[in-house]
């Protein structure tokens, strides 16, 4: 106790009244509202329950979670073998690894928006023109259907976080005594060995890190969503995120969306908090 | 320790105060007496029309000069979803605009204990017949429509000449199709891809404008029948579903990844296509990619309905309310300004050549309306050849969720058409009951 000084607290203020008005008031605001008929503008009634019994019962916004949930299980597996098959690239003492490494992590500094549309280009006119010139159908169409335009999202967010992703593995990769890889190789260790029982247990807090934040990431996708497919065709390819923010103003159904954004938030928190969890225990201390 | 606990506490409060004195909000509920003499009034704006923000400010600039006594403060907030929230947001907060916009028949419900009656106002006189459908509550004129928009079948002129149609000839579904087919044989020769480009990605371009022309009769072009009905019957479910058909077999392809821009910059602006079902909100998107094809080779033709051949779907999208919590004085300048811009002389000339608008209001017979696309709709809408905008007043996103949506997956072949009107219907009636 003897921390709390009034220096303690005077530091302490604006972050505490920062995350309280930005965060924790419109939580419990909007966790309030999620009980009431608000529109955005007054709440004339409070209605209980109703808002969270209708959305178990409405389609669009259970496919929108399952498809959500087939995404964050694609995105989560691919982006972490691509992060560190790349982040194995480039500590490989390569000339041109500092330059990799850039390129590598340069799709993350674009925004969400923007490479939506420039995938959206690429889906839609390169692949065609792709199509068109080598007569493969696989290429056409692309974007058109649910099934291309989750694999698109999917390539999407590869392309974009795999980077981001490479650069917590690097680190702990580089993290890695050298003299125990030595003490392996001379021991006739083969490399898939050395990688197996070396490398893998030592990057293991590298996967905490980095399954959490493709998994909450993947789940609370929008803006690729957004510019890549806007849900489209005939919502279909409709992630959480963009259904609640559709209910909310397109629909207009204020306090709906606000039970249903309760809801994806108590999905989000406990699977993420479940896999770290998991995940803590399976890690190994040097 | 006592003590202590009640200096922190004292000093956390101190300070909390100080940074939120520092944030503190001005009230900007048009009352404020910023500046300027006491007679001075202040009218906030709050609009959502990003595509004419400065000429606005430089109407409003110039009502001033006119009128030394009335301050006005424009405040543009862009795009369709982006306005609904900010407005909803001022309103939450308290700093409620004087002057802002309504859309349908749903939004003047929503904010109807905020609207005042403008039927005393000069302008609600001039408004043309049909043009107050969607503010009119019992007699009660709650708000000024902008201007009028129309849609049909643009399309290049010269195309139309080159493949030996006269555009004047069609005018049922037969003629239509016939051209199209027409068309589509000679496409290589005439130098175009295909003689449509339909973008289904949007839904509103299917749910909104092909499923409005179809369903207009059914509700009387009323779009307050529509706002009433507990359900839609799809009368004339099989034209439109043979409109869809013909615009989705002879479009440029894949249709559903086919988005608006693609239509009528990739499209239509450089002449791969024949035509295209859009309104003449395109004409600056066209006039900026090909001043000169904008200028002479865009037509319009009416899409053509059974029984209501050679009529344009014409409508309001949205219009100006005024604040009746504002004060007196506030409100009457609100309406003053909202007459001056649409029945002065000056303002009728901005109306049209600034904003380009086609006006909703009488009178007009003497301005110059700015494009040709523009001068077909108002021509239309002046011979009262016109269909109603009926989707607006259909459920609340009624039209693109579910709809559009259904349109969309029977086009991509998940459906028959006799289920996309079974959902439509059980969509309406759901959110009616």
């Amino acid at each position: 106790m003897k921390n709390k000084s009034l220096a303690f607290w005077l530091f302490l203020t604006p972050v505490i009244l920062g995350l309280g008005i930005v965060v924790v008031i419109p939580f419990i605001y909007g966790f309030i509202y999620s009980f009431t008929d608000w529109n955005g503008i007054r709440a004339t009634a409070f209605i209980g329950l109703e808002n969270y019994i209708s959305l178990f019962q409405e389609d669009e916004f259970m496919n929108s979670i399952w498809f959500t949930t087939k995404f964050a299980f694609v995105a989560v597996i691919l982006l972490n073998i691509f992060g560190l098959g790349l982040a194995l690239i480039v500590t490989r003492n390569l000339k041109s690894s500092s330059l990799l490494r850039t390129v590598f992590f340069m799709p993350n500094l674009i925004g969400g928006l923007i490479l939506g549309f420039i995938w959206q280009f690429i889906f839609i006119s390169v692949f065609g023109d792709i199509g068109n010139l080598t007569g493969i159908e696989g290429f056409n169409g692309w974007l058109s259907t649910a099934n291309t335009g989750f694999w698109g999202i999917v390539i999407l967010t590869c392309w974009q976080m795999a980077g981001y992703i490479m650069i917590i593995y690097i680190a702990y990769l580089e993290n890695i005594p050298k003299d125990l890889i030595e003490a392996a190789k001379i021991d006739g260790a083969s490399a898939f060995q050395r990688f197996k029982n070396i490398t893998f247990p030592l990057v293991a807090p590298a996967f905490t890190i980095s399954m959490f934040l493709t998994l909450s990431m993947a789940f609370k996708i929008y803006d690729q969503n957004l510019s890549l497919t806007n849900g489209g065709p005939a919502n279909q390819t409709q992630m959480v995120a963009m259904e609640i923010v559709n209910t909310a103003f397109s629909d207009n159904d204020m306090a709906y969306a606000q039970a249903k954004a309760v809801i994806f938030f108590l999905i989000v928190s406990v699977v993420a908090l479940t896999q770290v969890y998991y995940n803590k225990k399976r890690e190994v201390e040097m | 320790m006592q003590k202590k606990k009640f200096y922190t506490g004292v000093a956390s409060a101190l300070l909390a105060s100080t940074v939120l004195a520092g944030c503190s909000f001005s009230s900007g509920s048009g009352d404020s007496d910023s500046g300027g003499s006491e007679d001075q009034v202040t009218v906030d704006i709050f609009q959502f029309k990003v595509e004419f923000k400065d000429q606005f400010e430089e109407l409003t600039e110039m009502y001033e000069e006119e009128n030394p006594d009335v301050n006005i403060n424009v405040k543009t907030v862009g795009g369709g979803n982006d306005y609904g929230q900010a407005l909803k947001t001022s309103f939450s907060s308290g700093e409620e605009p004087d002057i802002f916009n309504v859309g349908g028949p749903a939004d003047v419900d929503e904010y109807e204990e905020f609207l005042t009656d403008l039927s005393d106002t000069e302008a609600a006189d001039a408004a043309l017949e049909g043009t107050l459908s969607a503010v009119d509550r019992d007699g009660e004129i709650l708000g000024l429509p902008f201007n009028q928009e129309g849609y049909g079948l643009l399309y290049n002129k010269q195309v139309f000449e080159d493949a030996g149609i006269d555009p004047e000839s069609i005018t049922t579904m037969d003629d239509l199709e016939e051209a199209v087919q027409t068309i589509d044989e000679q496409k290589d020769d005439l130098g175009i891809e295909a003689p449509f480009a339909l973008p289904a990605k949007e839904q509103w371009v299917l749910g909104n404008h092909l499923a409005n022309t179809f369903l207009a009769t059914e509700f009387d072009n009323n779009l307050n029948t529509a706002y009433e009905a507990d359900t839609v019957e799809f009368e004339q479910g099989d034209q439109m579903k043979r409109f869809l058909d013909l615009q989705a077999d002879y479009s440029v392809g894949p249709v559903l990844s086919l988005d608006y821009s693609q239509q009528v910059e990739e499209h239509f602006s450089l002449g791969n296509v024949a035509m295209i079902q859009q309104g003449n909100w395109v004409y600056n998107t066209i006039e900026s990619m090909d001043p000169e094809f904008a200028e002479s080779n865009v037509g319009l033709l009416p899409i053509p309905v059974e029984g209501q051949e050679g009529k344009l779907p014409v409508g309001v999208s949205n219009n100006w309310a005024v604040n009746n919590e504002s004060e007196e004085e506030v409100i009457q300048a609100s309406k003053d300004f909202l007459d001056w811009m649409y029945t002065s002389e000056d303002g009728k000339k901005f109306v049209t050549e600034e904003f380009k608008f086609i006006p909703a209001y009488e009178g007009y017979e003497d301005q110059n309306i700015a494009d040709p696309i523009s001068q077909e709709v108002y021509e239309y809408a002046s011979a009262e050849e016109t269909l109603g905008w009926v989707f607006m007043g259909a459920p609340t996103s009624w039209t693109e969720d579910s709809l559009g949506s259904a349109m969309q997956e029977y086009l991509g072949g998940d459906i028959e058409w006799e289920e996309v009107e079974e959902k439509a219907i059980s969509g309406w009636e759901s959110s009616r009951q």
